[in-house]
């Protein structure tokens, strides 16, 4: 089981995903299990690994593909293992979510069918689900930028047909539109990579600091920089992100916001890491846009009703945080800002799917049509809550030492780049509370006050809490960010002993 | 077991106590009530074993700790016993476990009340983590748990039946608990996130959090942070504002009177034990620190603080105080009155740093002001909790002549507000006499004219309150209560047992001010003076005796603001409805005032509804014409256009120079594609 443990925890889900597929008909409903079990089986995998690292091994996997200069070697290190633990147990944990909602998507899209074609269209999204933990872990993982390029838009396409196939309103057109903005992110990261080539022969990672001082250096890290930006959808590329997050079945909406959020981690690694000085330049305009897009994000997911898009648009605001860390270039703020992403992904996997609750039992998306659910449903407006409070920072949640580690290295760059870079890191601290506001209000809108009488009339059967299967994975999710949020030294402990190796405050 | 190991437990106690009532209410509602009052009351018990270090000071502080996180930051979780702390977490455990025990009988029958007492034990908990922390990134936890219990709290009947509403009467806007309970949490989180930056700035000149380092390397870090210019004042506005949004203070105080939507014993908790206090601990917190920068290192800027705070807090106490003057609402008298009261504490602790001779009874004052508001606060929050069960109303002017039900009650709350007034031998007029007293001490004139000023008003609104309740004739809500068979009547035993001990309390207090407030004293002179080494002045001569200048001028105030009360309220022989009528300067301060200076209208206008505007701007102007532009525009164009072009490559050959223009544009592209 220990050998070849990287490589196992990469290809478990797709030999998952292939073995769903040749035994559709037979597997039927199982294939849930099926993905879930073998998402808890690589967790596990990754666990170890992350033990491992955590005495102080590095975990090294070479797998030679087309060439010298295009192979799928695998880095298990303290910076790649932790975040793919943490995205690898999300998938799990929305494996079991999917069950019952992928049910209830095929009943609201398909009617009633018969039980062969209910049976492909079930195990469809299984199918297509394990794609995302397949390209979540070859992006954490992998050492070479055209097998991330590869990784990284393998994960639209999952994205795109479970989005057709599985989507609410306008769900082939939005399926489009995420498409191309992933073919336009895209187009960007292989122009820079092939430029990289270009200028050092290589596409390994670990070359890239071979393009340090050179004058392409600035253009590459910019083509990278747009690739990545316009997958976190920062100012101005969130134009996608509140339509297709708010379109998608909200069992993967949370993996969306690891999709986007994912590419905080590649900034990182292809571009900190190796061309430290000749990102320094980006510092200051990466700080004003994770501001904008803190404010701008903050304000859209303010003016939101319908709960879904809710949870989108807060996405655009909450991936600035990491781009503020990574931007502010402090071993406290890059750390800080890593651990905002685990933080993130988990709080906007529970308030995502939280959402998806609300809408497949009340059948209603528009939040001003709910009102007094906390009376029905107890453990979904606690887990409202719970994602609220990871979101606004709130301990003991893990966004409350990410978000403080995340803000010492702000202010200490903001100090150093005095007036303009303090005033953002203060506007920054301080746009908190827009979080805190609509986090909170939303929950006002939805749980507390008078329930609206006509709200049985929407609903699938009686409004009440949704079967145990929904609820203990997102439970679980809560209890690990908190567990993270008393003990952020587990985590923290992996991250320092690969970015705090890095020449910085 | 030593001190530490005390502290340690006063801390954890509530906390467990949640886990416990959590626990026992699967087993019976008996033993989850007595989980619900043993740990806070255990808490209590090892905070009151603390105390007699406060004895001997020259022992403390005392620290313990363990390392949470050493990279990339240290940061290490401990308690720290010095003086402060030590008052502080007496005041917290000992008049907290009195309201939980008071609770029982409030919340008896209510559905909810497992989740009530959680909360209860999880805010005191927190409270206690706040004052009893070694390092400023714990106390910030105990502050967002703080501000989080509150919110919780304040909207507990978050079903928001009409009965709970609070504000009115009509045509004044009612508001619902959810609504009061968003309020105290977005007001008091902007201060949070402020302050949060005035942490970074420290840490990033100090880099520690450790309280006791910042005062041990305030000779290095404050220096360096003077080199700036501006930079301490701006770390003073940052670290300021979390005080004066959870103490209340001017310009964030508009949360406070809605606060009291929740349970009434939460008000209590809120405006006695826990919220509202921390403020004042965090700014006694600093003052060994920017004490050091003005008088030792001699950082100008350094004094910003100290006037700051003294002039935050005059100002609340006075326009607070204006506000109490006109409210129908009990609970939002005192809620005024709660405002009012900080302030001064505020008063006394700005001074601290204004006069090198101050700093000890500066400090000293400010503190004993929050022991005895404390103490009386509570009292009077538990007796108006019992009123507005017994009159099931919230206004006053519902009340009327409940002395004659409610005997134990109106005792109780006759003593606490007396207190308030500040009538000797109350500790209300030890505590404030000696903020008074330090005003004129320093020197600042306009402040102690305020200040004094503050005492008319006080002793106006606390006669009135008084009066309207317990005085007069039988409302019609009292008579048609009693019509209905349910006359108002004596509180629960648990209920006036509570209002009775602290009414005990507060008179226990008073006859001991004194010794109290020397004893305090002495604690702190020796944490300021010897453990901290910071240098004093002895008090300069005085024209005259201040002392008994400032008690005569006090009382005098007193009875300036509470004849006219008495004659109005109580004798009733001044009808106060004639009086604002006939009069149009009395009627345009009573609306004036009624409407809170119109601060509450200004940020509902300019701030709440300015960011929902500003929101719907973004989303249906901005971003929906850039969504607009980008999926539907642009994909037309390109989708319409370029077939277009090729259909007039093909077509319209003759047009020599377009297709050569066409041709060179696609062959550069392609040109570039390969150089690349």
């Amino acid at each position: 089981m220990m050998s070849h443990i990287l490589l196992q925890i990469v290809v478990v889900p797709a030999i998952a995903s292939l073995v769903i597929l040749l035994t559709r008909q037979q597997i039927g409903k199982n294939a849930g299990w099926l993905a879930g079990c073998s998402l808890l089986y690589s967790t596990g995998l990754l666990l170890l690994a992350c033990i491992r690292v955590y005495h102080g091994e590095i975990i090294v996997e070479n797998y030679p593909f087309v060439s010298s200069a295009i192979t799928f070697d695998l880095l298990g290190d303290g910076l790649s293992l932790p975040i793919a633990l943490i995205i690898n147990m999300l998938c799990a944990a929305l494996a079991f979510y999917a069950m019952h909602y992928v049910e209830h998507r095929i009943e609201a899209i398909y009617g009633d069918v018969d039980e062969r074609t209910w049976r492909n269209h079930y195990t469809r999204f299984y199918i297509m689900f394990l794609g995302f933990p397949l390209g979540f872990m070859g992006v954490c993982l992998v050492t070479n930028l055209i097998a991330m390029y590869f990784f990284l838009e393998l994960l639209p396409i999952p994205l795109y047909f479970i989005m057709a196939m599985f989507g609410y309103v306008d769900r082939v057109k939005v399926a489009m539109i995420c498409l191309l903005w992933a073919i336009t992110g895209a187009s960007f990261f292989i122009l820079a990579a092939l430029m990289t080539y270009s200028q050092i022969g290589s596409f390994h990672i670990s070359d890239l600091s071979a393009l340090a001082g050179n004058p392409m250096a600035f253009w590459i890290i910019l083509f990278f920089l747009v690739a990545l930006l316009v997958k976190m959808a920062i100012v101005p590329f969130q134009v996608w992100m509140p339509q297709v997050h708010a379109e998608h079945p909200t069992c993967i909406a949370g993996l969306l916001a690891v999709y986007a959020n994912v590419a905080a981690y590649v900034i990182v690694r292809i571009l900190v890491f190796p061309l430290l000085d000749d990102f320094k330049v980006f510092s200051m305009p990466l700080l004003i846009l994770g501001l904008a897009t803190m404010v701008y994000g903050s304000l859209l997911t303010m003016a939101q009703t319908d709960v879904k898009r809710f949870a989108a648009c807060s996405t655009i605001s909450q991936l600035a945080y990491s781009l503020l860390g990574i931007a502010a270039l402090t071993i406290t703020s890059l750390e800080g800002g890593m651990f905002f992403f685990l933080s993130h992904i988990m709080g906007k996997t529970i308030l995502f799917s939280t959402a998806g609750i609300l809408v497949y039992t009340t059948g209603i998306r528009d939040m001003r049509q709910m009102g007094g659910l906390a009376s029905k449903m107890p453990i979904t407006t606690a887990l409202w809550i719970m994602g609220a409070m990871m979101l606004s920072g709130f301990p003991p949640m893990s966004s409350f030492p990410a978000e403080w580690l995340l803000f010492t290295g702000v202010f200490h760059t903001g100090i150093e780049m005095m007036p303009g870079g303090l005033i953002i890191a203060i506007l920054a601290a301080t746009a908190i509370t827009l979080t805190v506001a609509y986090t909170f209000r939303s929950a006002k809108i939805i749980f507390f006050g008078k329930m609206n009488p006509d709200i049985e009339l929407h609903a699938h059967g009686e409004i009440k809490d949704p079967p145990a299967m929904m609820l203990i994975p997102l439970l679980f999710i809560a209890g690990v960010s908190i567990t993270l949020g008393l003990f952020p030294k587990i985590i923290l402990t992996l991250f320092h002993n690969v970015i705090g190796t890095l020449p910085l405050p | 077991m030593d001190t530490l190991q005390l502290a340690w437990l006063c801390m954890i106690f509530p906390f467990i106590g949640v886990v416990m009532i959590a626990l026992m209410d699967r087993i019976s509602p008996t033993l989850r009530s007595a989980a619900a009052v043993l740990f806070p009351l255990l808490s209590a018990a090892a905070s009151l074993m603390i105390l007699p270090n406060l004895f001997h000071p020259g022992a403390l502080p005392l620290e313990s700790s363990i390392i949470w996180l050493d990279a990339p930051i240290l940061v290490e979780f401990g308690v720290l016993v010095d003086p402060l702390s030590i008052i502080l977490a007496n005041v917290v455990a000992i008049v907290s476990s009195i309201i939980a025990v008071y609770c029982l009988g409030y919340m008896e029958g209510d559905p909810g009340k497992t989740r009530f007492l959680m909360l209860v034990n999880l805010f005191i908990g927190s409270m206690l983590l706040l004052v009893l922390v070694n390092n400023l990134l714990f106390l910030f936890v105990g502050w967002k748990l703080v501000g989080l219990c509150s919110y919780a709290l304040i909207g507990y009947y978050w079903r928001d039946e009409k009965k709970y509403w609070i504000g009115g009467p009509a045509p004044t806007k009612f508001t619902t608990p959810s609504h009061c309970g968003l309020k105290a949490l977005v007001v008091t989180g902007l201060g949070d996130m402020l302050m949060l930056g005035g942490f970074f700035i420290v840490y990033y000149y100090a880099k520690t959090l450790n309280i006791m380092e910042l005062y041990s390397t305030a000779s290095i870090w404050i220096p360096a942070m003077a080199k700036t210019p501006g930079m301490i004042i701006l770390a003073t506005c940052l670290l300021l504002a979390g005080p004066i949004g959870k103490s209340a203070q001017f310009p964030f105080h508009e949360w406070l009177p809605e606060a009291m939507a929740g349970p009434g014993p939460v008000s209590a908790l809120i405006h006695a034990a826990t919220m509202v206090k921390s403020g004042v601990y965090l700014v006694a917190r600093f003052i060994p620190i920017f004490y050091y920068g003005y008088w030792v290192a001699g950082v100008e800027e350094a004094s910003m603080f100290f006037t700051i705070v003294a002039w935050v807090g005059v100002i609340t106490a006075f326009v607070a105080a204006t506000q109490g003057l006109v409210a129908l609402e009990l609970k939002k008298a005192l809620a005024f009155s709660t405002v009012s009261q900080i302030g001064y504490m505020w008063v006394g602790l700005g001074m601290a740093g204004l006069s090198q001779s101050v700093l000890v009874g500066g400090t000293t004052s400010g503190i004993f002001h929050l022991v005895s508001h404390a103490v009386f606060k509570a009292c009077l929050f538990l007796c108006a909790g019992s009123v507005i069960h017994a009159a099931h109303s919230i206004y006053m002017n519902d009340m009327g002549s409940m002395r004659k039900y409610m005997p134990i009650t109106w005792i109780a709350m006759l003593i606490a507000a007396l207190c308030l007034m500040g009538l000797p031998p109350f500790p209300g007029f030890w505590s404030k006499d000696m903020i008074l007293l330090k005003a004129l001490e320093a020197h600042h004139l306009p402040i102690f004219i305020l200040s004094m000023l503050t005492v008319v008003l006080t002793a106006f609104y606390t006669t009135r309150m008084v009066g309207m309740i317990f005085f007069g004739q039988e409302s019609k809500n009292v008579q048609h209560l009693k019509e209905e068979g349910k006359p108002p009547h004596e509180a629960s035993p648990t209920m006036w047992g509570a209002c009775a001990v602290l009414a005990v309390l507060v008179v226990a207090l008073g006859l001991l001010g004194p010794k109290v407030e020397h004893i305090i004293q002495e604690g702190f002179s020796a944490n300021l003076t010897g453990t901290l080494s910071l240098p004093v002045m002895p008090a300069g001569e005085h024209p005259f005796n201040y002392h008994i200048f400032v008690s005569v001028l006090s009382v005098m105030s007193i009875l300036l603001g509470a004849i006219p009360a008495y004659m109005i309220y109580i004798s009733r022989k001044w009808d106060p409805k004639a009086m604002v009528e006939g009069n149009s300067i009395l009627q345009s301060f009573h609306k004036f005032f009624w409407n809170r200076w119109y601060i509450d209208a200004f940020y509902l206008k300019f701030i709440m509804n300015g960011t929902l505007k500003l929101g719907n701007i973004v989303a249906n102007k901005i971003e929906k014409n850039y969504d607009n532009l980008s999926h539907t525009k642009i994909p037309g164009f390109v989708v319409d256009r370029i077939p277009a072009l090729f259909f007039r490559l093909q077509t319209e050959s003759e047009d020599l120079a377009f297709n050569l223009v066409y041709i060179l544009i696609i062959f550069i592209g392609f040109l570039f594609a390969v150089l690349l």
